[in-house]
């Protein structure tokens, strides 16, 4: 089992060079440097060669990508051109912003989904399923943005003002100490993910539950509680945990048009700035970021999938 | 604060309805109190620094936090500042600037003569010049008189020099000046700043003015998003925002809470017409540009009505301007005897650049390509995103569209229409029209000067690259308990920055 997951994370540095050279090429295609993103009009050529000067843009490509290469390495994010500042210091609060929103969508979608994909494949046909799947259907269709739209227009403007509709933390506190705040992004992201992994949830079972096993505990007079959560449940899981990395990993991605309609203080404004501020520091560091966590969360569905299916589990030992 | 604010919209929510919606204050003036507002743009490039603002929550900050030695009020009037009085020489080469003697530093020092020449000696550094730098190519010095008076000696006369003083760009910082230290003489002092979120400021106790500013504490919040920003006025977690779409005025204005300040401004969006290469290098084909465009149309249409007629002039408040000069209207039938006269019998193809630089830039470009096919001029619209226009290209491209701010006629010239302007994007070299502004800049004689510029505005009227169909109005959203906010001319959102006379009738 474990030289597999090895093999995995070597693959997985690797990509991630790869993609910081890919990102590193893409914002220099990008028409126009750092020094003319943050002048804007007010770029004369006198203020934007003073600029450039500062910023080490006269340096030639290659070295500015080793050196930050280099400083990556050895721990350094580099410095952020558009704020003069380590990208470290930039990033560290937004990153642990994310991760919380990430992992309250995360805890409550993952099992919201499973038990509501195994009730619906539980009543097949039946009324509750009817709702569950048409619900889903319908969620699954709609963007962050109407979804994010229509609950602050249902929940903090037009119809109901209960909910604040923008995050207004200051800066250096914790988002968390305004829990408030936290409620519709992480609904929005909720209400994102959770049908996918309703819907791959139901499928599973479904299939799970007319298999051969199933069908023989049932003869064998297993009671149906049990058939379900010993039987069905563990083979149906390995298939599912796929979808959800992938609404994880997505979410990483995702929650870039969240943060920004909510201004919630994440790597997604971040993101956006940067990209328009050509920070190619930031950009490279956030592109990473969300590559590695892309790579991770296959990663551990890997896992799930290994531990989970007892085939794998032992042709890993070969 | 989030709890709060969670609470406080529950309790208007179950509250008696429209009944809690409270009424604009009067009276007089309350202390006290929290005044957040939310701006559109900026991000970590953000900065403090006095004199190299960029992005409007920028601009924002400065205003509040320093003070040129002059500055434009909401009606676009020149009004001293850190100056008791200015006064310039028979031949306008020598201004002296006598400073007021009660204004202190944040930090409790006086504002001296030595501080006023530090400052712009940092400004116009030619090894890293700031944004007003531009503006003062003519200034040779500035002499210490004594401790409160300076003078500022020219290079060549300029008449209206004391309008240069008068920019925001230019605020007076002591002269041992740090940005990590922004100490100036505004109404509110630094508290935090975190750059792209937000920055807090508080009162400063030993401000010049009488009673001002009336607010504790000033809070300014970038967004990067016009839906954020419109939903956290809605949502009461903010008490003012800056600049609205226009597009969105009815909606907003629509919410007995929320009250609009809309305010007619001297600011323009022209297309931009290079006169030194073809098309546009031949008059005939300029004035066909003009003759199609629908101005009432476009107001309409790009600015949602709030906008007023534009005359391919701008400065339309400077004393100056001509009125008497007919307006343009539609003419598709004179446009197409133009062109065909200019040797498009057949129409002609052009390549618009266009980008998001300012609300509804975009839009225009579209309507302007619709009115235009009218005449047989096929425009393509090549849309670039803002940095990318703003990129190498910017200056040079041969059809484009820019965006200015309120000014009087002779700086905007100095900026954007003469050969040696920083932001000539439309190529425009007149000697005729050079000579008319060389002569109006050293004319003292203010009615002798004004004539001159209404000549050199008749130039651009008749053979100018600009195409100037509107002004777009300024307007700007707040919650009814803000008080002491008025329509600007600036178009600067929110009176123009100038928080010191804003209070809130209830405790927020």
């Amino acid at each position: 089992m474990t030289p597999i997951i090895l093999r995995r994370l070597a693959t997985s540095v690797l990509i991630l060079l790869a993609v910081s050279v890919l990102v590193f090429v893409a914002t220099l295609l990008l028409p126009g440097d750092p020094a003319q993103a943050i002048l804007g009009q007010q770029a004369t050529p006198e203020r934007l060669a003073a600029l450039r000067e500062q910023m080490n843009l006269n340096d030639p490509v290659w070295q500015r990508y080793l050196m930050w290469l280099g400083g990556l390495l050895t721990g350094d994010l580099g410095v952020s051109a558009a704020s003069g500042g380590p990208v470290s210091a930039l990033l560290g609060e937004r990153i642990g912003a994310s991760l919380v929103l990430l992992l309250a969508a995360g805890i409550i979608s993952i099992p919201v989904g499973l038990l509501v994909g195994t009730y619906s494949a539980l009543r097949r046909g039946r009324a509750g399923d009817h709702i569950a799947t048409g619900t889903s259907l319908v969620l699954a269709a709609l963007p962050e943005f109407v979804i994010g739209i229509a609950l602050v227009t249902l929940f903090s403007t037009t119809v109901f003002t209960l909910l604040p509709s923008v995050t207004m933390a200051p800066p250096g506190e914790p988002v968390w100490n305004y829990p408030l705040q936290l409620i519709l992004p992480t609904l929005t992201l909720v209400l994102v993910v959770t049908p996918y992994i309703i819907r791959m949830m139901r499928a599973t079972m479904l299939e799970v539950l007319e298999s051969g096993y199933v069908e023989m505990a049932r003869l064998k007079g297993v009671p149906e509680r049990q058939v379900i959560l010993k039987h069905a449940l563990p083979h149906a899981l390995s298939p599912v945990a796929q979808v959800v990395a992938i609404q994880l990993a997505w979410m990483a991605g995702g929650v870039v048009v969240v943060e920004f309609l909510f201004r919630y203080p994440g790597i997604g404004q971040a993101l956006v700035d940067a990209v328009t501020n050509r920070d190619v520091q930031v950009v490279q560091v956030l592109a990473l970021l969300i590559a590695a966590v892309y790579i991770v969360v296959n990663l551990l569905a890997d896992v799930v999938g290994i531990v989970t299916n007892p085939k794998l589990r032992t042709g890993g030992a070969r | 604060m989030g709890l709060a604010l969670g609470l406080g919209g529950f309790l208007t929510a179950c509250g008696a309805g429209p009944a809690a919606v409270l009424s604009a204050p009067g009276g007089a003036p309350q202390r006290g109190g929290r005044l957040r507002v939310g701006l559109a743009g900026g991000g970590a490039a953000d900065s403090l620094d006095a004199h190299s603002s960029v992005s409007t929550t920028d601009i924002a900050r400065v205003i509040n936090l320093y003070e040129p030695l002059l500055y434009r009020d909401e009606n676009y009037d020149l009004q001293p500042l850190l100056a008791a009085q200015v006064t310039a020489s028979d031949d306008a080469r020598v201004w002296t600037v006598d400073l007021r003697r009660d204004v202190l530093f944040h930090d409790g020092r006086p504002v001296t003569g030595k501080d006023v020449a530090a400052s712009f000696a940092r400004i116009t550094n030619p090894d890293d010049p700031k944004s007003g730098a531009a503006a003062l190519a003519i200034l040779d010095e500035v002499a210490v008189v004594d401790d409160y008076r300076v003078e500022f000696r020219l290079n060549s006369p300029s008449a209206t020099f004391d309008d240069s003083l008068g920019q925001y760009t230019l605020g007076i910082v002591p002269a041992d000046y740090d940005p990590a230290r922004p100490v100036g003489t505004g109404p509110f002092k630094y508290r935090s700043f975190a750059p792209g979120r937000n920055s807090v400021f508080v009162r400063n106790d030993r401000y010049w003015r009488e009673a001002e500013p009336y607010l504790d504490e000033l809070e300014i919040l970038n967004f990067s998003d016009d839906d954020a920003l419109i939903n956290a006025l809605l949502s009461t977690q903010v008490d003012a925002i800056g600049q609205i779409p226009l597009t969105l005025l009815e909606v907003i204005d629509a919410d007995p809470r929320i009250s609009i300040l809309n305010a007619e401004t001297g600011a323009w969006m022209p297309f931009t017409m290079r006169v030194d290469r073809p098309p546009f290098d031949d008059n005939r084909v300029r004035q066909a540009f003009r003759l199609v465009v629908d101005r009432e149309q476009m107001i309409e249409q790009v600015l949602s009505g709030n906008g007023s007629l534009g005359n391919d002039m701008y400065s339309p408040f400077d004393p100056g301007y001509p009125k008497h000069l007919p307006q343009r209207e539609q003419d598709i039938a004179r446009a197409k005897e133009l062109l065909a006269a200019a040797g498009y019998p057949d129409g002609l193809t052009v390549e618009l650049v266009t980008a998001p630089i300012q609300s509804g830039a975009v839009e225009a470009a579209q309507v302007f390509a619709q009115q235009a096919a009218a005449a047989g001029i096929t425009v393509k619209i090549r849309q670039v995103d803002t940095t990318t226009f703003f990129g190498d290209g910017y200056l040079q491209w041969d059809f484009a569209q820019d965006f200015y701010y309120t000014r009087n006629y002779l700086p905007q010239v100095n900026a954007s229409t003469l050969p040696t302007s920083p932001f000539n994007e439309t190529h425009w070299d007149h000697p005729e029209f050079t000579a008319l502004v060389k002569k109006a800049t050293a004319t003292l004689d203010e009615e002798e000067r004004n004539a001159l510029i209404a000549k050199a505005m008749q130039i651009e009227y008749e053979e100018g690259g600009y195409i100037i169909w509107g002004h777009a109005n300024q307007a700007d959203a707040y919650q009814q308990y803000v008080a002491g906010l008025v329509p600007s001319r600036t178009g600067l959102a929110l009176s123009g920055f100038e928080f010191r006379r804003v209070w809130l009738g209830v405790a927020s």
